[in-house]
């Protein structure tokens, strides 16, 4: 394809700007607390104020600094995404090669418990489980890490399903090498491509789920702040003061394009389902 | 064709049992007590609490109660609110109703919108093209009560005197109850636009290749019979598949959307439920909502294998 | 000499443009075809004589951009200059064109006789009573039986050879001047084949339309043309009468395509 060049050079760029904005988060989760000028909690009588030296966007509806709050809120919704999503990432990888692989009636009824899960929104589900577990970080991570499992042993399945019947495998096969040698070697680099999209996406879908669930009010539990909870209390003053809305809105809405951005390029360096 | 359609109804019975199951264990593997949240606040004595016990059937076997349960959603009784003491199907309904209005809304919006996109991507590519698709992938990264929120934010700056938290019931004023859906529904519409935009990009161009364009072309039709006839109708197709595939998503957001901008529909009751810990209420809910999803994929995959017979050859 | 050629092809060039490079597929092709005659352009796939065809009706394919060099002078007019309305007048109307693969040709959501209405009510205005007539007509007119009742069949519910006589008669509807078939039965089974080409030859006869044939296979071209130009590369490497060709071929390639054609008792 005469295009392959000019999708690479697009890639790279993807990549690159998606992995400046993965570092940010990156170190907002590993030094937080370092980055924040204040503490999350620290208020003071400087109450809904707009950005200056000192508070640069500006201050709450009881003094905190909203700056702060985001880098502290950041961690926590940014941990609870990586975990569960890596959480679901093993779950779909050991799930889509045991059924993709093993076939036959293991297969049908693997695939017909994920189409469970499946039936229900994605949204629905998760504030469910939280509802009726109780909104506690491990039960946020255990939600959806449940609630994307399916969708990444979907995308692992697919290449393992058509990979079986290749000839090389079959070659491999007869000459008596060994069946996990053979789902080592052979399935599992061409399933790397898919999944690492597929996965790039989860995150940022995940990021999604887990501050509409605080926002909702069902995240994780106070004191700590997170972006969706502080979204939610904005809205009592947002007329007073815009930043508090506007801050956690730019947070969200960077942290889920950084997995966005690195799926597409990941996406046209690695020629998955081209566009 | 009648066989094609029984088989995926049945096909569609082991997921919707255990969607049922699901829904009935999230409520009952709670860490607090089922009878007491019934009693709700108030300070019982072991006796009454033994009695709304056994009242609820909760002495019997777990399996037991299930089919109990589930019987009784067969016939209609999806069980009795702990907050209000009356049955949820009669709450549930005019909600269901309303969250009804507002995701049909919502989708044929995202039809509309996406379908615009998709097709102006596909048919004028260059600078058209490059911009849609930088566009959905932005959008695909803000959420859609993030948009709402922004909204709200918007109006409450630039505009205070349009009232945007003024739903009226329809048979009130029609004309007033489509308005105050208006930015609801775009809230809700805009992400589930992108997935559409790129499917009718997708479809389009795809279609554009196909021979029989390329005969109505030889054929000296004009471009519009051309875009009508033979373009669109053939890659609409897997549009409105993927339209109301999307169901799940739309459903999904209409309960934040509906908490933003206080619509008294199914999301909001889910919310308010989760709140009172009205148990009985939320299961029915989640049984109700994945049951909806499960039929409209079941036709939606149907009426795609009715055209698809008519496209495929051998 | 009493009329100047039907269709008068001089110097004609086809240029295509991708990423960047030039791509010239047609390399100066010049031929004549007169009224009511029947002409064979015979090559491999990659000779140009697909896209030769398709520069006489200006039909680019999809998704590609071509440069068109040279006249192709019709009806007193260079088709090369005309805009794109008196173009859309002329294809379907006074040339029509009948391609390779019948089983992706017809438009899978629209009845046969709605695909042959619409050429007729486009190009003829006629009305929809009278369209019908005529379409149940055309169809017979192909050896559709029961054309009345296939008129309102869709095309999954013909045979590759039935679609491609569906096609013919899209092509036939408006009686053109100038029939172009591309390949018309290289997909088909090759029992159909020859009753595809009886039909073209019979069509012929009755209209009186001169016919522009288009194949890889010389022994598609036996009897159905009285001239052949042997393609290559983008250009005619030779042309004659098809008997003296077959007889007597001067250029080493034409030569090879013949002996490409499988004899009877020859063991080939």
């Amino acid at each position: 394809m005469s295009d392959a060049p000019r999708r690479r050079t697009r890639g790279q760029a993807l990549l690159a700007a998606g992995g400046v904005l993965l570092a940010v988060l990156l170190a907002i989760v590993l030094i937080g607390p370092l980055l924040a000028p204040y503490g999350a909690a620290k208020t003071s009588a400087d109450s809904l104020a707009g950005p200056s030296a000192l508070h640069w966007l500006g201050t709450d509806s009881i003094g905190r600094d909203v700056l702060s709050r985001l880098i502290i809120g950041g961690r926590i919704t940014l941990l609870i995404s990586f975990v569960a999503v890596a959480i679901a990432l093993v779950a779909g990888l050991i799930l889509g090669l045991v059924s993709g692989y093993v076939g036959g009636g293991t297969d049908l009824i693997i695939m017909r418990l994920l189409d469970v899960v499946f039936a229900f929104p994605v949204f629905l589900l998760a504030i469910a489980v939280v509802a009726s577990l109780g909104p506690t970080v491990r039960n946020l991570i255990i939600t959806i890490a449940i609630v994307y499992t399916p969708a990444l042993a979907r995308v692992v399945r697919g290449p393992v399903l058509s990979v079986k019947r290749w000839d090389h495998v079959e070659a491999a096969r007869s000459v008596g090498i060994g069946e996990l040698t053979i789902a080592v070697r052979h399935v599992l680099p061409l399933v790397i491509s898919p999944v690492l999209v597929q996965t790039s996406l989860t995150l940022s879908n995940t990021i999604f789920t887990v501050t509409a669930l605080s926002f909702l009010g069902l995240g994780p539990p106070p004191p700590d702040p997170n972006w969706g909870s502080m979204l939610a209390e904005a809205r009592q003053f947002m007329e007073l003061a815009p930043l508090t809305v506007i801050g956690p809105a730019a947070a969200i809405v960077l942290a889920s394009l950084t997995f966005v951005v690195l799926a597409n390029g990941l996406r046209e360096m690695l020629d998955v389902a081209g566009r | 064709m009648i066989r094609m359609v029984v088989m995926r109804l049945l096909l569609m019975l082991p997921i919707l049992l255990g969607v049922s199951i699901v829904a009935f264990v999230l409520m009952r593997a709670l860490p607090g007590d089922f009878a007491q949240a019934a009693a709700g606040t108030n300070l019982i004595s072991p006796e009454t609490l033994a009695t709304i016990r056994h009242n609820l059937g909760l002495d019997r076997p777990v399996w037991q109660q299930y089919l109990q349960w589930i019987a009784a959603a067969l016939h209609g009784d999806l069980g009795t609110s702990f907050v209000t003491k009356k049955p949820v199907a009669g709450e549930l309904l005019p909600r269901l109703a309303v969250t009804a209005e507002l995701t049909a809304i919502a989708g044929l919006m995202a039809l509309a919108m996406g379908g615009a996109t998709g097709l102006a991507s596909a048919r004028l590519r260059g600078t058209t093209d490059w911009v849609v698709r930088v566009l959905n992938s932005v959008l695909l990264a803000v959420p859609n009560f993030v948009i709402a929120t922004l909204i709200v934010l918007l109006f409450g700056l630039y505009f205070p005197e349009i009232g945007i938290f003024n739903y009226v019931p329809f048979h009130t004023d029609p004309a007033g109850n489509l308005t105050s859906m208006l930015l609801p529904a775009i809230s809700l519409a805009l992400t589930v636009s992108v997935t559409i935009s790129e499917n009718t990009r997708a479809a389009v161009l795809e279609v554009s290749s196909q021979d029989y364009v390329m005969v109505a072309k030889a054929k000296g039709l004009r471009a519009r019979t051309i875009l009508g006839n033979y373009l669109l109708r053939n890659a609409l197709t897997p549009v409105i598949t993927v339209t109301g595939l999307q169901l799940a998503a739309l459903l999904g957001g209409s309960i934040l959307i509906e908490s933003i901008f206080t619509i008294p529909g199914m999301g909001q009751y889910l919310f308010d439920s989760i709140a009172a810990r009205d148990y009985p209420v939320i299961q029915a809910i989640v049984l109700v909502a994945a049951t909806i999803v499960l039929l409209v994929n079941v036709l939606v995959d149907i009426a795609y294998a009715r055209v698809d017979a008519r496209v495929s050859y051998e | 000499m009493s009329d100047a050629a039907l269709l008068q092809v001089r110097d004609l060039t086809a240029t295509f443009w991708g990423a960047g490079t030039a791509l010239r597929v047609v390399n100066g092709v010049s031929f004549d075809i007169a009224r009511g005659e029947a002409v064979g352009f015979v090559g491999e796939s990659g000779s140009g004589k697909s896209i030769t065809a398709r520069a006489i009706m200006r039909l680019a394919p999809e998704g590609s951009s071509i440069a068109w060099g040279g006249s192709i002078r019709f009806g007193g007019q260079d088709l090369l200059t005309l805009d794109e309305r008196a173009m859309r007048d002329v294809r379907g109307r006074r040339i029509a064109m009948v391609f390779q693969d019948p089983m992706a040709s017809l438009n899978p959501v629209m009845t046969v006789g709605a695909q042959i209405d619409d050429v007729l009510r486009g190009h003829a205005g006629l009305s929809r009573r009278a369209a019908r007539r005529r379409t149940i007509e055309l169809l017979d007119q192909v050896g559709i039986r029961q054309p009345a009742l296939r008129a309102d069949d869709h095309p999954h519910q013909f045979s590759g050879g039935m679609r491609q006589r569906v096609l013919i008669a899209i092509a036939m509807s408006c009686q053109p001047d100038l029939l172009i078939a591309d390949e018309p039965t290289t997909a088909l089974d090759v029992t159909v084949q020859a009753q595809i080409l009886r039909l073209l030859l019979r069509l012929r006869r009755e209209l009186g339309m001169a016919l522009m044939l288009i194949t890889h296979d010389f022994s598609v071209i036996a009897g159905m043309v009285e001239r052949v130009h042997v393609m290559h590369a983008g250009t005619i490497v030779e042309s004659g009468a098809v008997d003296a060709l077959f007889a007597a071929p001067r250029h080493a390639y034409t030569r090879a395509l013949l002996d490409a054609v499988p004899r009877i008792g020859t063991g080939a």
